[in-house]
């Protein structure tokens, strides 16, 4: 387990429900995570209480089995580590243009200018950033602004990075691009955790799915069994990914239909088949 | 004229390949001598500058003229305090050989003075001189560039701190102003008078949360990203000196200087 969340408690000070309630959840290592929930369930607290920027008020956090400490060189070293990109770009960009941005996170570790150039330089190409590098970040689309911010902690190589919304400014097309730059991360051995709203996505995408609902964790394991629950699901009103929902209409159907006596004999789409559709859709 | 088209036009302009120090040495040279020349020599500091803004650097000339034009503007409207006077009849004789044009109104007199038009002339060429100065370093040098060239002169690193979140941060405030004043017009906030200064009154208040609110995110972002109580970034800029352009400065910077010397030295 790479990151490990027990028991953990946090209300925020200016709410009178917490927002993680006894939290347990444990991060694989080398998955591609989904974390589903509805707004306020907990994703972001979550996300800041692994990156040490919150405290739990109980529990703790473990961080490849040991606790983690709170003292200044510790938490540089875990947000070395775990990378966190915010849900709103415009926030996280701080330096004035993409180079300079880019290079934010690695002065702060104290390497020569010379190091540091050479990762930013590396960061650019692996990013497609060459026509943007001494742009200023405000002249930037949110797209590209998104694309920066997933850049400067990336160009740190962590070994875990966490992902808030990252799709909630972007078109199809620089969705599908991130995906694909996502993968290409994976590969080189980082453990990935995407918070969404996206079912979709989070089902064609994630090799783990967590739900989350009011702080606490519902559900969690490989997308087929977790959105087999269906009930649950509907329960929280999250609802399951589109193609679960087809394929039951078209069971529902085939069942229904009097006409058709060779289907209704089997009252349901062979389990076989049924997988060899929901396999289709993932990873796409 | 919003201040991110001017940033653009900085960061497109032809001459930004040169050494930012350079352009900035030359700006202030010209700034100096701007003060301790008369009026010819300014007009002739004017001239140049515009080439080196519209010809050498690439800015649009209607983009340039436009600014021109604010300054023109200001000094139109000093115009009148500086030229026309209004004395007196009685005392009218002590001061006639100033009178340019005048008239009799009631038990005064009102004229355009010769003073006052040659200090309107002189004040007019002054002015052009130095804002063509500012107009040359804010449209051929980005700002980053400039805090980089305070950086490297040892100026407090607090204030080039501020000045470069201040730098990327007004953009962000000013967009948020901006979606504010269209969702307020949108629903017609802004209909009469009353409306207008509420509206206002809400803008400003919804900014100044909106403000504390980016605060707090951003402080977060930071800690996240490792902020050790310095504000360190690299760059990989490389700049090339070019001769041709260091020549003509130095040689104009050296007619006008003797130019300068020469006038002083007639007066003597």
């Amino acid at each position: 387990m790479l990151l490990e969340f027990e028991k953990v408690d946090y209300t925020y000070p200016s709410s009178p429900q917490p927002a993680l309630q006894s939290l347990t959840l444990r991060i694989p290592q080398g998955k591609r995570c989904a974390l589903l929930g509805h707004n306020g369930c907990g994703k972001t607290t979550l996300f800041l209480l692994a990156n040490g920027l919150y405290k739990p008020q109980g529990g703790a956090v473990h961080w490849q089995g040991s606790p983690l400490r709170y003292d200044r060189n510790s938490l540089m070293d875990l947000r070395q580590k775990v990378g966190l990109v915010f849900q709103d770009p415009e926030q996280q960009l701080v330096a004035s243009t993409v180079e300079e941005d880019i290079s934010y996170g690695l002065c702060n570790l104290g390497l020569s200018d010379s190091e540091v150039n050479q990762r930013v330089g590396q960061a650019i190409t692996a990013f497609n950033l060459s026509e943007l590098a001494t742009r200023p970040v405000h002249h930037l689309s949110l797209g590209q602004k998104k694309r920066v911010s997933l850049a400067d902690v990336m160009v740190l190589q962590p070994e875990l990075l966490l992902l808030d919304e990252p799709t909630a400014y972007l078109d199809q097309l620089q969705t599908r691009d991130l995906m694909t730059k996502l993968r290409q991360i994976q590969a080189t051995g980082t453990t990935i955790v995407m918070a969404t709203h996206d079912l979709d996505l989070a089902y064609c995408w994630a090799d783990w799915i967590f739900i989350l609902n009011q702080g606490q964790l519902i559900l969690e394991g490989t997308p087929q069994d977790v959105f087999a629950q269906r009930e649950i699901l509907e329960q929280l009103h999250l609802g399951v990914p589109l193609v679960f929902d087809v394929l039951d209409k078209v069971a529902e159907a085939l069942s229904n239909n009097s006409e058709q006596a060779d289907y209704q004999v089997m009252g349901n789409i062979p389990e076989p088949l049924r997988n060899r559709i929901l396999d289709v859709f993932r990873y796409s | 004229m919003s201040s991110l088209q001017i940033d653009t036009l900085a960061y497109s302009s032809r001459l930004r390949q040169l050494p930012p120090e350079h352009k900035l040495l030359f700006a202030i040279a010209l700034l100096l001598i701007t003060y301790a020349a008369d009026a010819p020599v300014q007009l002739l500091v004017a001239v140049w500058l515009s080439i080196w803004t519209v010809v050498y650097a690439g800015i649009p000339t209607s983009v340039y003229f436009r600014l021109l034009s604010i300054t023109t503007a200001f000094w139109l409207t000093s115009l009148p305090a500086l030229m026309v006077n209004e004395i007196d009849l009685s005392v009218l004789p002590s001061v006639q050989t100033d009178v340019f044009q005048g008239f009799t109104w009631e038990n005064y007199y009102i004229y355009l003075s010769h003073r006052g038009i040659q200090q309107a002339g002189e004040l007019g060429a002054r002015a052009i001189a130095s804002t063509s100065c500012i107009y040359f370093v804010i449209l051929t040098v980005p700002f980053t560039e400039i805090l980089n060239v305070l950086r490297r002169i040892g100026c407090p690193e607090l204030l080039v701190e501020l000045m470069m979140l201040m730098y990327r941060f007004i953009f962000v405030l000013l967009q948020t102003a901006n979606q504010i004043w269209t969702a307020q017009q949108s629903r017609g906030g802004y209909r009469t008078r009353k409306l207008w200064l509420k509206s206002l009154g809400l803008l400003i208040g919804q900014l100044l949360r909106r403000t504390l609110e980016n605060y707090r995110q951003v402080s977060l972002t930071l800690t996240s990203r490792g902020f050790t109580g310095n504000f360190r970034v690299c760059h990989s800029r490389q700049y090339r000196s070019s001769r041709r352009y260091s020549f003509e400065a130095l040689l104009g910077c050296a007619i006008l200087l003797i130019l300068t010397g020469w006038n002083y030295a007639i007066r003597i």
